[in-house]
C-alpha cells in the first residue's frame, strides 16, 4: 500500500511539473508566437542553479565539483534558480527577439541548447559534469521525518500550490492587456507595431516570464529528486513539452493540463512498463521518441488547435467572419467559421 | 607559429565539410522558404547508408559513399514529398513547418539508433600517415575531402550558373510567383531541390565520419547549429554566401584551437552566430525578404 501511495505521489508531481514546463511555453508559443525549441535547458537552469545555492561548499575530497555551493536557505535558492532560468530566458531574447523571422529565433533557441548541453556536460567544475548533481538539499526534510511517504505527499501538495498559483497567473496574464497584446503580435506583428505597441518589449516579457515559469517546474523537479544530469535533459524532454502542449491545445491553459495528463502521464507511465528487450536496451525509449515526434507531426495535421482549442474573442455586435477570425495564420479555413465564433 | 599554420590547414578542411552541408541547407531553404531542423538527421542518414554499403554489403569505398550520397537524396526526396510538402501546400504557417521538421528530426535521429545503436563505427579505409605540405599537414582522407569540397562546389557553381533547373532554383529563391507565372515546373523544381540538398547532406555527413574517423549516429547532430551559423553568417538563402561562410566559420573555429581549448571550438562558432544576428543579421550577403 505505501509503495503505491508512493508512485501516485510521484506520478502526480510528473503531473504538476511538467504542467508547469507545458504552461511556460504556452506562454511563449501560444501566446506571443515564439518558438522554444530547448525549453529543457531552461528546466536544467532553474535546476542546476537552484541547487548550487541550496547545497553547501564543494567538498573536493569527493571528487564531486560544482560552482557556488552557497547553503543558503531553499527558499531562497528557489529564487535564485527562477532568476537564472529567467536571466537565460533574456540573453536569448536579446539576441533572437529582434526583427527577425522566427527561423531565427528558433535555431538561437536550439544553438543556446546545444551549448549549454555541451557545456555543462563536458566542464565538471561547473555542475559536476555527466555525472550531475546528487544529494541535492530537499525542502521539508526536517518535518517529514516519520515515513518514507511523508515528504512525498507533502511534495504533492506543495507543488499542487505551485502549479495552482502558476495557473491562475497564466489565465490571469492571458485575459490581461498584455496578454492580448502577446496574442495580437502573434497574428501580425505589423499591425501592433502600427498601434504604437513596442512589440519587442512585449515579446521579451513573453520570453522571460515563459523562462521564468519553465525554471519553476526545474527547481520543483531537483527539489523532488534530488539529482539531475545532463542524461536527464535531452531533446526529447524537450519534444514531451511540446506534444503535450499541441496535442492539449496552444494558447489555452486548460489545454495546457490535458496535454501533460495525456503525454507527459499517461503515454510515458504507460511505455514504462514494456519490458525491455536484452539485445537493445535503448530499443523502448528510442521508440517512445518516434512515436512523441510522430504525435507532434500527426496533431499538426489533424487538429493543430489541439483537443481543448483556444476559446476565440466573442463580441456582441459584429460575428466574426472569415478574415477577421482569430487564428494561428494557416489554420484550416473552416476553423474561422468554428461553432464558437459563428454563435457569438 | 607551426601550430597556427598546421590549424589553418584543419580550418580548410573543416571548411571544406561545412561548405557541403552549408550550401545543401542554404539551396533548400531559398527555394522552400522555411529552415529545415531535421537536416542533421540527414548526415547521420549519409554516414550510415555509407557504412552499411561498405562494411555489410562490401561495395568498394568510393561505390558505398557515392550510393550513400544519392540515397540520402532520395530519402530527402521522399521525406519531402510524404511529408514536407502536404504540409506546405495546406499552407501551414512557418510555425508549423519548422515545428514539423524539429520533429522530424527527433524521429529520423532515433530509427537511426534502433537500426544502428549507439555504438561508434568506423569506415574500413585504411589510415595513412599525414602528408606534409609546405607548412601543412593533412592525412590522405582530409585531401580527399578538400578535393571533394572543391569539385562538389564548382559543380554547384554550374549547376546555378549554366543549367536549367539551377537557374529555375535561382529563379524561385528570388520570386516565387514570379517564378511560377514564367512557367517554373515548381513542383519539379522544388522536388529536386530537395534531392540535392539531401545529396549534399549525406555527402557531408560522410566526409564529416572520414575526418573524425569514429561515429556515432548522432554525430551530425551537434554539427546542425555550425551549418546554421555559418548559413547565417553568408546571408539565409544564398548559396555563394554559405560558401564564403563555411570558409570563414571553419577557419574560425579551426585557428581558434590555437588559443583555447578545442572544447570550445564549437562555443566560438555560436558567438560568430550571436554577433551576427546582432550586428548584420541578413549576413554578408543579403537575399532580400528572407531576414
Amino acid at each position: 500500500m505505501s509503495l503505491i501511495l508512493g508512485y501516485v505521489a510521484t506520478l502526480l508531481v510528473t503531473f504538476f511539473t511538467y504542467n508547469i514546463f507545458v504552461i511556460g511555453l504556452n506562454i511563449q508559443f501560444g501566446y506571443a508566437g515564439i518558438l522554444n525549441f530547448t525549453v529543457i535547458t531552461f528546466m536544467a537552469f532553474g535546476a542546476y542553479f537552484y541547487a548550487v545555492f541550496v547545497m553547501p561548499h564543494a567538498n573536493n575530497a569527493s571528487q564531486v565539483f560544482y560552482i557556488l555551493g552557497l547553503h543558503w536557505p531553499w527558499p531562497l535558492a528557489m529564487l535564485a534558480g527562477v532568476v537564472a532560468s529567467g536571466a537565460l530566458g533574456y540573453l536569448v531574447g536579446l539576441i533572437a527577439l529582434k526583427r527577425l523571422r522566427s527561423d531565427y529565433l528558433a535555431i538561437v533557441t536550439l544553438a543556446t541548447g546545444t551549448l549549454v548541453y555541451g557545456l555543462f556536460g563536458n566542464n565538471n567544475k561547473l555542475f559536476d559534469g555527466w555525472s550531475g548533481l546528487f544529494n541535492v538539499n530537499q525542502p521539508f526534510q526536517s518535518v517529514a521525518t516519520n515515513h518514507p511517504n511523508e515528504f512525498s505527499w507533502i511534495f504533492v501538495v506543495f507543488s499542487g500550490v505551485v502549479m495552482l498559483v502558476v495557473w491562475l497567473f497564466a489565465n490571469r496574464l492571458y485575459a490581461s492587456p498584455l496578454g492580448r497584446s502577446m496574442r495580437a503580435i502573434r497574428e501580425d506583428q505589423d499591425v501592433v507595431d502600427s498601434f504604437g505597441r513596442n512589440s519587442f518589449k512585449v515579446r521579451m516579457l513573453a520570453m522571460v516570464i515563459g523562462s521564468v515559469i519553465v525554471g519553476i517546474g526545474g527547481v520543483l523537479t531537483i527539489q523532488y529528486i534530488g539529482a539531475l544530469s545532463p542524461a536527464g535533459w535531452t531533446t526529447g524532454e524537450t519534444f514531451v513539452v511540446w506534444a503535450a502542449l499541441l496535442v492539449g491545445g496552444r494558447a489555452n491553459n486548460l489545454g495546457a493540463i490535458v496535454g501533460s495528463l495525456l503525454v507527459a502521464v499517461v503515454f510515458n507511465e504507460a511505455t514504462r512498463y514494456i519490458p525491455q528487450v536484452p539485445s537493445h536496451p535503448n530499443l523502448i525509449p528510442n521508440l517512445r521518441n518516434v512515436i512523441i515526434g510522430g504525435l507532434v507531426i500527426l496533431s499538426i495535421w489533424f487538429r493543430p488547435q489541439g483537443v481543448l482549442p483556444e476559446k476565440k474573442a466573442s463580441f456582441l455586435e459584429v460575428p466574426l467572419v472569415d478574415k477577421y477570425a482569430q487564428g494561428f495564420p494557416g489554420d484550416e479555413p473552416e476553423n474561422a467559421l468554428s461553432p464558437a465564433a459563428s454563435e457569438a | 607559429m607551426t601550430i597556427f599554420l598546421l590549424n589553418i590547414g584543419f580550418g580548410l578542411v573543416t571548411a571544406s565539410v561545412l561548405s557541403l552541408l552549408s550550401v545543401g541547407l542554404s539551396l533548400q531553404f531559398g527555394v522552400t522558404n522555411f529552415v529545415n531542423f531535421a537536416y542533421g538527421s540527414y548526415l547521420g542518414v549519409g554516414m550510415m547508408l555509407a557504412y552499411t554499403f561498405s562494411q555489410t554489403l562490401h561495395f568498394p569505398f568510393w561505390a558505398a559513399a557515392a550510393l550513400g550520397t544519392i540515397f540520402t537524396g532520395v530519402v530527402s526526396m521522399v521525406i519531402a514529398e510524404g511529408v514536407l510538402e502536404p504540409f506546405v501546400r495546406r499552407r501551414k504557417s512557418l510555425f508549423y513547418m519548422l515545428i514539423v521538421t524539429f520533429g522530424l528530426s527527433l524521429v529520423l535521429d532515433n530509427l537511426l539508433q534502433i537500426f544502428y545503436g549507439v555504438d561508434f563505427f568506423q569506415y574500413p579505409v585504411a589510415q595513412s600517415s599525414p602528408v606534409t605540405i609546405g607548412p601543412f599537414s593533412f592525412t590522405t582522407a582530409q585531401l580527399e575531402i578538400i578535393a571533394i569540397a572543391v569539385v562538389a562546389m564548382i559543380g554547384v557553381h554550374l549547376l546555378l550558373s549554366r543549367t536549367r533547373l539551377g537557374k529555375a532554383m535561382r529563379a524561385m529563391s528570388d520570386n516565387m510567383d514570379l517564378a511560377r507565372s514564367s512557367g517554373i515546373d515548381t513542383k519539379n523544381v522544388t522536388r529536386w531541390t530537395w534531392f540535392l540538398s539531401g545529396c549534399l547532406a549525406g555527402l557531408g555527413g560522410i566526409v564529416l565520419a572520414l575526418n573524425i574517423v569514429s561515429f556515432q549516429t548522432n554525430s551530425g547532430e551537434t554539427l546542425l547549429f555550425v551549418i546554421f551559423a555559418a548559413v547565417i553568417l553568408g546571408g539565409i538563402g544564398q548559396t555563394y554566401g554559405a560558401m564564403l561562410g563555411a570558409l570563414v566559420i571553419g577557419m574560425v573555429t579551426e585557428i581558434s584551437t590555437s588559443f583555447i581549448s578545442s572544447a570550445y571550438k564549437q562555443d566560438i562558432a555560436f558567438i560568430v552566430l550571436v554577433l551576427m544576428l546582432l550586428l548584420r543579421p541578413q549576413g554578408l550577403i543579403p537575399a532580400k525578404g528572407k531576414a
